[in-house]
């Protein structure tokens, strides 16, 4: 059994200063009937802080950020997200939500809306905004992630990366604090893949709190703030990307690698 | 237990008024039938009038061919049907196949026992030994076929046509015995339905690849006849071949009810078996078409032995559907036509000089519910299992 | 070479038929065409101004209008309560899940039939006391069971009409006008309450402008007076035809909620819609294009069903044609015109369905 690792934010690149933890997973199991999804995974993730997840697929990397906004429910463990706790409490899942904006690997448009109704959604509906403002919003948004001309299509008149960056402004809209990334380009045909990876990456030059699952090892490389290497429901190992990818200590994480590099 | 309460029924203050007021009905529906069935049901014309309720006035001396019918077809049953034994680690233990064969069988099995225990006659009796040991034997000649040498060379089809010759020659006998006239109750819904049912198989199978023909005569005429059909209500159909189908035939051939209504419920399944059909035609990619002809089959054997066999199989819970509706519709042959199937023998019984006028007719037309349920539920569950087996319908 | 021998055989077939037919009218002497319509129908209609001496014609568009006015009413209610039953068989509420779940699979497997003859016999004649005993539930209806009375109004049809049209554009206009506000200002407005409230207004303006009287029924020794009254068997028959047709329309609407991609629900829980809206919003409108079709054949078999009408004696369609031939029409035009007439029915309905399925097909590349 190796070591339980605590991944605090203790070392962080770029100069920045570590702040209050945002997001806050304190000993969280999840079980699937027999089997264990996620067995006492601890993670503190700073404001402004990127973390990006790695590891073989089944190791539990999408279940613990689907934790984080309640997509699943974990079953032992606390999980606090911006001083708000997770429980059974409807009110509570909802305010999480709000604060949370997830991109997924199928993108998941809604593709009855038009892109521009896609992204105005979330303000109209949950921010109240009015029906004007939050097209300008969405118009704002899809300019930032360079399709402003679409804004009238239907989804599926568009190619991956342009509905995946439909997304990502759908995700936006909300104004989150913590942004999740459930394997952005996992789906994308490798042409597309650099044009979602540019939006990510401008994203976090900005500033935004993002946890991303990936397999992009040299995005990880580029953007990262702390690589987190999970296997079997545990995290094996932490570290900045260079300590993680150029010395990496457990042995599972160096057969993982020598895989993928 | 105190977390799935708060999760499954009491998560916020609507939920929990949701959950009083229908659990509420729900008990209270739940109190009143068991007190029906129970306590206030006076089961007495049920069981005065069972024979009449399942067989009609069948004679009662030819009961026992009805009985060697069920027998016979229980072992052909058994002998045939059943997936394969899974061997090894992977075989279900005793207890979990016990299981499994109580929710498979078992309403048919407590409904066999509110039979028996309305007859209560010894021969009901003798008849529960007799089906018990048929299947007992099915399973023996199905184990004897992989582990005898000789019988496992037979080819499938000697092996096969043997089997079913058991059911067959039972049936033949039935009804070559009495007079269908005397037929009546549960016997003959199930007879409308099952004659009905093998005989529009060619016929509908034949309309679907006629729609679909290259001959533009064929398909008019073909898709002509389906619309129609499927545009008229059964029971209009029905009624009218009580009255015009005499017009239709030589002044010789006055055809009985049973005839009628088979006639109608075959023409009329087929279209709809058509449609479905072709909807499974049009389901198989055009690639295996193009394969057989690569392989330099004529187009009739192609579609005979390559598209039209995926194509049933892709749409065999429709055809279930489809039947069981049949089975159910088997009641309008009696509200349209002189048949006195179940439902009417029901309505009948009311009337006997012992139970006119008390209001019985809930007891007999619950009993006829259930028989009619159980039977459409257990089909719907089987059909639900096969489509689960071959993975049908799951893209 | 094949087709052509089809072709000839089913040719011949039909030969064979037309020549009995043919030999057997001429020996019959009934006669073949629709002249049987212009005659006196020999039979009365209650409750309409149907008398004995007018045509058979008359009679059979009575019996269409009957069989339409209990299938519009069985379509509305019965896509209304599956609908409903068929959400709350995927609610996360044990018992609600539960008792939809029961709902659908008990009536789900029992033949239409048996439904009615209960509703008809258990229901209305055994249940539903005699006019004496009649129940007055909150001194408003009269049940019993030569119908169920209900209050209804004494005036002008058209006018009735016209004030009816009045509370509609009312309500359409206030919708609008709620809608607007509510963009622009992005407040919730409780559109259905304000545009509820506005139809009653407006219609009880109406009624007291035009002077129309409310009745109560009021029992009397031979039925009920005042108000109208409900005739029995077309309860009974609406009551059974909507319990049946939902439990299947549960089904259809069940199957399509599921078939709503998972990954919808989740964007809508990441971008933390509420239930209800997530449900109006995301999920309903794709599931409803996908039940489409079938939500369309099952309105079609209610129509087609409405049919068994004739077994407990209402005046529908076919009734209307047992009852003339047994008074002397010739049977086959008469069933044949009935065919006819549910034919057209059937293709008319197919059409519409068709063309909203097309309005509502999603926009592929």
């Amino acid at each position: 059994m190796s070591e339980h690792v605590n991944a605090d934010a203790t070392q962080m690149s770029g100069g920045r200063t570590a702040s209050e933890a945002i997001v806050v997973m304190e000993g969280v199991h999840k079980k699937y009937k027999k089997f264990s999804a996620l067995k006492g995974v601890d993670l503190k993730v700073a404001k402004q802080e990127v973390v990006v997840i790695i590891g073989p697929s089944g190791s539990g990397k999408s279940t613990l950020i689907r934790c984080i906004n309640r997509l699943e429910e974990h079953d032992e463990g606390r999980i606090i997200v911006d001083g708000i706790e997770l429980t059974l409490d409807i009110r509570n899942i909802e305010e999480v939500r709000k604060e949370t904006g997830m991109v997924f690997q199928n993108f998941n448009l809604f593709p009855h809306l038009t892109v521009l109704s896609n992204v105005a959604i979330g303000p109209r509906q949950v921010r109240k905004m009015s029906k004007a403002k939050s097209e300008e919003l969405a118009r704002e948004l899809l300019t930032r992630v360079k399709i402003p001309e679409q804004a009238v299509k239907f989804p599926a008149q568009l190619s991956g990366g342009q509905q995946q960056r439909v997304a990502i402004a759908r995700a936006l809209a909300m104004k989150p604090k913590v942004m999740l990334f459930d394997e952005p380009t996992s789906a994308l045909d490798p042409e597309m893949i650099n044009e979602v990876l540019d939006v990510i990456k401008e994203l976090a030059k900005d500033g935004m709190t993002m946890i991303v699952v990936t397999h992009e090892m040299g995005f990880a490389r580029e953007v990262a703030d702390r690589v987190v290497f999970m296997s079997d429901g545990e995290i094996v190992e932490v570290g900045t990307p260079s300590e993680l990818f150029d010395h990496p200590k457990d042995p599972r994480t160096q057969k993982f690698l020598s895989q993928i590099l | 237990m105190r977390t799935w309460l708060r999760r499954n029924l009491f998560r916020t203050w609507w939920d929990a008024l949701l959950t009083i007021v229908f659990s509420g009905v729900a008990l209270w529906a739940m109190w009143s039938v068991f007190r029906f069935v129970v306590f206030t049901g006076r089961w007495e014309i049920i069981d005065v009038n069972l024979t009449l309720l399942l067989v009609g006035r069948f004679p009662k001396d030819s009961l026992w061919l009805l009985y060697g019918v069920v027998t016979a077809t229980a072992f052909w049953g058994a002998a045939v049907l059943g997936g394969g034994e899974v061997a090894g680690a992977l075989a279900p233990s005793r207890a979990e196949r016990l299981m499994l064969a109580v929710r498979r069988f078992g309403l048919l099995v407590a409904v066999g026992f509110v039979l028996v225990a309305l007859a209560g006659v010894q021969e009901s009796i003798w008849f529960v030994v007799a089906i018990v040991a048929a299947l007992a034997l099915g399973r023996q000649v199905k184990k004897w076929r992989r582990k005898i040498t000789a019988l496992r060379q037979l080819p499938a089809v000697i092996w096969h046509g043997v089997l079913a010759l058991a059911p067959v020659v039972m049936m033949v006998l039935t009804i070559r015995s009495a007079d269908m006239r005397l037929w009546g109750g549960f016997l003959i819904n199930f007879y409308l339905a099952f004659l009905s049912i093998l005989l529009c198989f060619p016929l509908g199978i034949l309309l679907a690849l006629g729609r679909r023909s290259s001959l533009p005569m064929v398909r008019l005429v073909c898709a002509i006849y389906i619309e129609a059909v499927r545009g008229a209500p059964l029971f209009v159909l029905l009624l009218l071949s009580g009255v015009a189908l005499n017009f239709f035939l030589p002044p010789q051939i006055d055809p009985g009810p049973v005839f009628r209504s088979v006639t109608v419920f075959t023409l009329f399944t087929a279209a709809y078996l058509a449609e479905i059909v072709r909807g499974g035609l049009q389901s198989i990619p055009k690639g295996q078409t193009e394969a057989g002809r690569a392989l330099g089959l004529p187009t009739l054997k192609i579609i005979f032995l390559v598209t039209l066999p995926q194509a049933l199989r892709n749409v065999i819970p429709a055809q279930i559907g489809q039947f069981i509706s049949l089975f159910k519709d088997t009641t309008l042959a009696g509200a349209a036509l002189s048949i006195v199937e179940m439902l009417k023998i029901s309505q009948a019984i009311t009337k006997q000089d012992a139970f006119l006028g008390r209001g019985y007719i809930y007891e007999v037309l619950a009993f006829a519910g259930l028989l009619f349920w159980v039977g459409s539920f257990v089909m719907s569950k089987e059909s639900q299992r096969v489509e689960k087996k071959l993975g049908v319908g799951q893209r | 070479m094949l087709q052509f021998f089809i072709l000839l055989s089913v040719a011949s077939v039909l030969y064979w038929l037309w020549n009995n037919y043919r030999l057997n009218v001429a020996q019959s002497k009934i006669p073949t065409n629709f002249q049987f319509l212009d005659n006196p129908s020999s039979f009365s209609l209650p409750g309409n101004a149907l008398d004995q001496s007018a045509p058979v014609r008359r009679a059979f568009v009575q019996g269409l209008l009957n069989t339409l006015r209990v299938s519009i009413a069985g379509i509305l209610l019965a896509l209304l309560i599956g609908t409903l039953v068929g959400i709350g068989r995927l609610s996360k509420n044990f018992a609600v899940r539960t008792v939809s779940g029961t709902y659908v699979e008990i009536l789900r497997n029992l033949p239409l039939l048996l439904l009615l003859t209960f509703m008809n016999l258990a229901v209305v004649l055994k249940l539903f006391p005699r006019i004496e005993s009649a129940w007055v539930p909150l001194e408003l209806f009269v049940i019993s069971n030569r119908g169920i009375a209900i209050p209804w109004f004494v005036g002008s049809g058209t006018t009735l009409l016209i004030i009816l049209g009045c509370c509609i554009a009312a309500m359409i206009l206030v919708s609008s006008c709620c809608k607007v506000y509510s963009n622009r200002t992005g407040k919730k407005v409780r559109t259905i309450l304000i545009s509820g409230a506005v139809f009653i207004v407006v219609m009880v303006a109406g009624w007291s402008l035009f002077g129309f009287n409310l009745t109560l029924p009021v029992v009397n020794e031979r039925g009920s007076l005042g108000g109208i009254r409900i005739d029995p068997s077309y309860f009974a028959l609406l009551v059974s035809l909507v319990l049946y047709t939902s439990s299947h329309v549960a089904e259809i609407v069940r199957g399509s909620i599921l078939a709503v991609p998972k990954g919808q629900g989740e964007a809508a829980d990441a971008i933390a819609l509420e239930p209800i809206k997530k449900m109006q919003l995301v999920i309903l409108p794709q599931a409803f294009r996908v039940a489409m079709p079938a939500l369309g054949n099952q309105s079609l078999n209610l129509i087609k069903n409405s049919s068994l009408g004739a077994a407990i004696s209402y005046f529908e369609l076919t009734q209307i044609a047992q009852i003339t031939v047994g008074n002397g029409s010739p049977a086959v035009p008469a069933f044949t015109l009935t065919l006819i007439v549910y034919l057209a029915i059937s293709l008319m309905s197919s059409l519409i369905i068709n063309i909203v399925n097309r309005r509502l097909a999603l926009v592929e590349r």
